[in-house]
This record gives structure tokens, sequence and C-alpha cells, in this order.
């Protein structure tokens, strides 16, 4: 079997990668290799195999009744509002009011680790989150035609992208914070865009002293590390 | 967008792959149906690996809220939906894993052993499951200690293979090695227990 270029340094890599254990930088490049690697990809689903049984090795245990009323509890709130959007014209763009020296400080409280709420859909941010008056920030684009800003209000940050492609297949937009001099800190923020192209998602948590607000792609259910430059930015300090 | 939303006894009448195109429309009896079936096997997953019954709730509320908000995103030529489900909920254990840094403060599960709600056999998908995990246990009984050893560190402990090769003070390629052997020994037992995740 044909092997791509590279071979050698990547020959011992798939049973780390189906493991989940190459570091993200590593992972993306093997993931690379692999798109030219016959014999890697061969071998890499046959131990993905191995890899996708371990799970079931664990200790059967049954998720506490809460748990679920919890996760509910938010599903119903957005097919609601889904239901809602889907039966209403959009709203118009509001008018942007961006506002320069802008401190998230003080603004949004800290609730401990960031985290976050996404609703990707045709559904207004201002309707989800907080009727006080939003301030906006337009996002730098690398993308053309699309648009996207970051609404600040007393209740958190929302995001809310128009024209918005599909991510590659694989992969979805996650939402990531920035403070000055650090690395970009993960959010669990992580959406794809409805057909038409929008998309809102919601960043709550400690914002405290947040320079910038970045949008990548990433596989899916996200990365601890950036592993693709922003499309997306936004400088709100 | 139109919602079908649908009644919940008629939903569990669908397969996992026809639950999916249904849960991206905005139906969530649908997505409450594929809650029902594989979250005993995400919850088991999520405390084996982060070994805390908080924050294994946490694992499970965002993948199962990440699979709810981007269900669109399945493709049934890369494995089942519960296959699907468990990578989502692995991802979310490393990165609560790491970010977390719990590693180090992880208890024996004997420690834990108060936190833990073992479920009993009670219906026919947990006789099924505890079946296809004797299988898998099985499989990874016939592995050297330490092939074993690499790879619950890699998948369960959420550890890269340079930190083990540190854990372990043995050479990085001595650990790609044994992770790559065990799983190809699993594989090869697992044809024979003829389970499939």
């Amino acid at each position: 079997m044909n092997v791509g270029p590279d071979h050698e340094r990547w020959a011992d890599a798939a049973g780390v990668y189906v493991l989940g254990a190459l570091p993200t930088d590593e992972c993306a490049a093997y993931e690379d290799h692999l798109a030219a690697c016959p014999t890697c990809r061969a071998e890499t689903e046959e131990l993905r195999v191995a890899a996708q049984a371990l799970p079931l090795s664990a200790p059967a245990m049954r998720p506490p009744p809460a748990l679920k009323s919890r996760i509910m509890a938010e599903v119903e709130r957005e097919a609601e509002l889904l239901a809602s959007a889907s039966g209403a014209p959009r709203r118009a763009p509001e008018p942007k009011r961006r506002r320069f020296n802008f401190s998230l400080r003080g603004v949004i409280p800290a609730v401990g680790l960031a985290c976050a709420a996404l609703v990707a859909g045709a559904f207004g941010g201002a309707a989800l989150f907080g009727s006080s008056s939003p301030q906006t920030i337009p996002f730098e684009s690398t993308i053309s035609n699309t648009s996207a800003e970051l609404e600040m209000t007393d209740d958190g940050a929302t995001i809310v992208a128009n024209n918005l492609p599909l991510p590659p297949e694989g992969k979805v937009y996650m939402v990531w914070i920035q403070k000055p001099g650090q690395a970009p800190e993960p959010t669990s923020a992580l959406f794809t865009p409805r057909r038409d192209g929008s998309a809102t998602a919601s960043v709550t948590g400690d914002m405290d002293a947040v320079e910038t607000v970045l949008v990548n792609t990433e596989p899916i259910g996200g990365s601890t590390t950036p592993t693709s430059q922003p499309v997306l930015t936004a400088s709100v300090s | 967008m139109a919602r079908a939303q649908t009644d919940h006894m008629d939903v569990r009448a669908f397969a996992d792959e026809d639950l999916i195109p249904m849960m991206a429309r905005g139906d969530a009896r649908a997505f409450e149906t594929l809650y029902e079936r594989h979250s005993g096997a995400a919850y088991s997953l999520a405390y084996r690996m982060v070994g805390k019954q908080a924050l294994a709730e946490d694992v499970i509320q965002e993948a199962f809220l990440n699979l709810w908000r981007s269900g669109a995103h399945y493709d049934r030529g890369r494995g089942s939906v519960r296959t699907w489900i468990l990578g989502i909920v692995h991802h979310r254990a490393i990165d609560a894993l790491r970010r977390n840094s719990v590693h180090a403060k992880r208890r024996s599960d004997d420690d834990t052993a108060a936190e833990r709600l073992e479920s009993p056999e009670r219906v026919e998908e947990d006789v099924a499951r505890r079946d296809e995990a004797s299988i898998v246990r099985g499989a990874m009984d016939v592995l050297p200690a330490d092939q074993l050893k690499v790879i619950e560190l890699a998948y369960f402990g959420g550890f890269t293979h340079t930190e083990i090769a540190d854990m372990l003070e043995s050479p990085i390629g001595t650990v790609k090695g044994r992770m790559r052997l065990g799983l190809k020994k699993m594989r090869e037992a697992l044809a024979h227990g003829a389970v499939e995740a």
C-alpha cells in the first residue's frame, strides 16, 4: 500500500491518535498526514475499532435524574425559541453601537470558569439574552461576505453572525477569549450555523479583563488550544 | 424552518440514525430519546474518566448540549450514533481533565465508592450493555499489563503519549509501540467476541 510523505515520522502514531493521546497541535498535523497516506489511514481505521470499544468497559452507572432535568430544561427552552423564531420574521439587525474603551470588568458576573451556552439558529440574540441595551462590537472577519457582531449586555456577551459558511466536515466553530499577553482560553461555545448562514452564540462567566473574543474552527468536541487561525476577531477593550 | 415536535412515545420507535435529523430540526423529544438511550453509557464513561460525580455531570451536560446544538454534523459513514456520542463525551472529559488539572487530585476507586451509583440491571438495554462490557473487558484482559496500562492512561486518563512516557520513565517510541500493539490485539480479540461499538 502507498505511503504518504513524512510517513516515517508518523509510522507509529495511529494508536496514539485513536486513543486521543496526541497533543492538539500534533493531532492536526497527523490528520493532514492521514489525508495523504493510505497506509496510515488503513491502520488508523483498524485500531479505531478497538479504541471505540474501550468506553463500553467502564463500570455501568446511571446518571442522576436531576441531570436529565437540567439538560432537558435547556433543550426545551431552546426548542421553544427556535419554534418561535421559525414562525416569525427575522429581526432586522440592530444598528451598530460600537463603543471604544469598553471594559467587561464588573459588567459580567464572575461564575468561576468561563462557561458558555450556545444557540445556533435563526433567532435574534436580544430575544435570548436580556433586555438591557446591548453594546455592539463588530468582528473582523477573514471570510468574505460573513459579518458578525459581539453584543454585550448585563447578562453576558452574544455573538451574532450572518452568512457564515458551514465549517469543514468534522469541524465546528469554537469561541475563545483572550486576555492581554495570554494565550486564548477555550469556552464551551461550539456551534454550527443554520442553513441560512445565521448563528448566535453566547458566552458568560469570568470575562474579567478579556481583550479579544475569537472564533475559529476546531474538531467536534472542541480543543484546549486553538488548532486553526481565527476567522472572526473582536477587540473588546 | 419547520419544526416537528413529535410525541415521545412515537419517537421511541425510531432508530438513532433517524432521530438525528429530527433533533437537528429542533425536536426536543428526539433529543430526549437519544439521551435516554445513551446517557447511561456516556455517564459511565465520563465518571470512569474524571472520577468525580459533579465533574462527570458537567461533562455529560456539555456533551449532550453540544449534541443538541450540532446534531447536523453526524456522519453515519463514520460509525454508530452511540460511537459518535461517546466520542463527544470522551473529548469533553479530556478537556475537563486538562482544564481542571484533576489528574493529580483524582482519588482512587475506593475513595470514590460512596459517590458511585451502580446501575442495576433493570432493563434490557442495561443487560445488553453489560454483556458488551464483559466482552470488551475480556478483550482487554488478554493484553500484557504494560500495553493495557498505556492504553488506559491515554484513553481514560486523558494523558498524552509524552506525559505517559514521562510518568512511566519509558521512551516515547516504546509507549507508542505498546499502544499500537495493544490495540491490535484488542481488535483481534473483539473480532472473536463479535462486539462492535
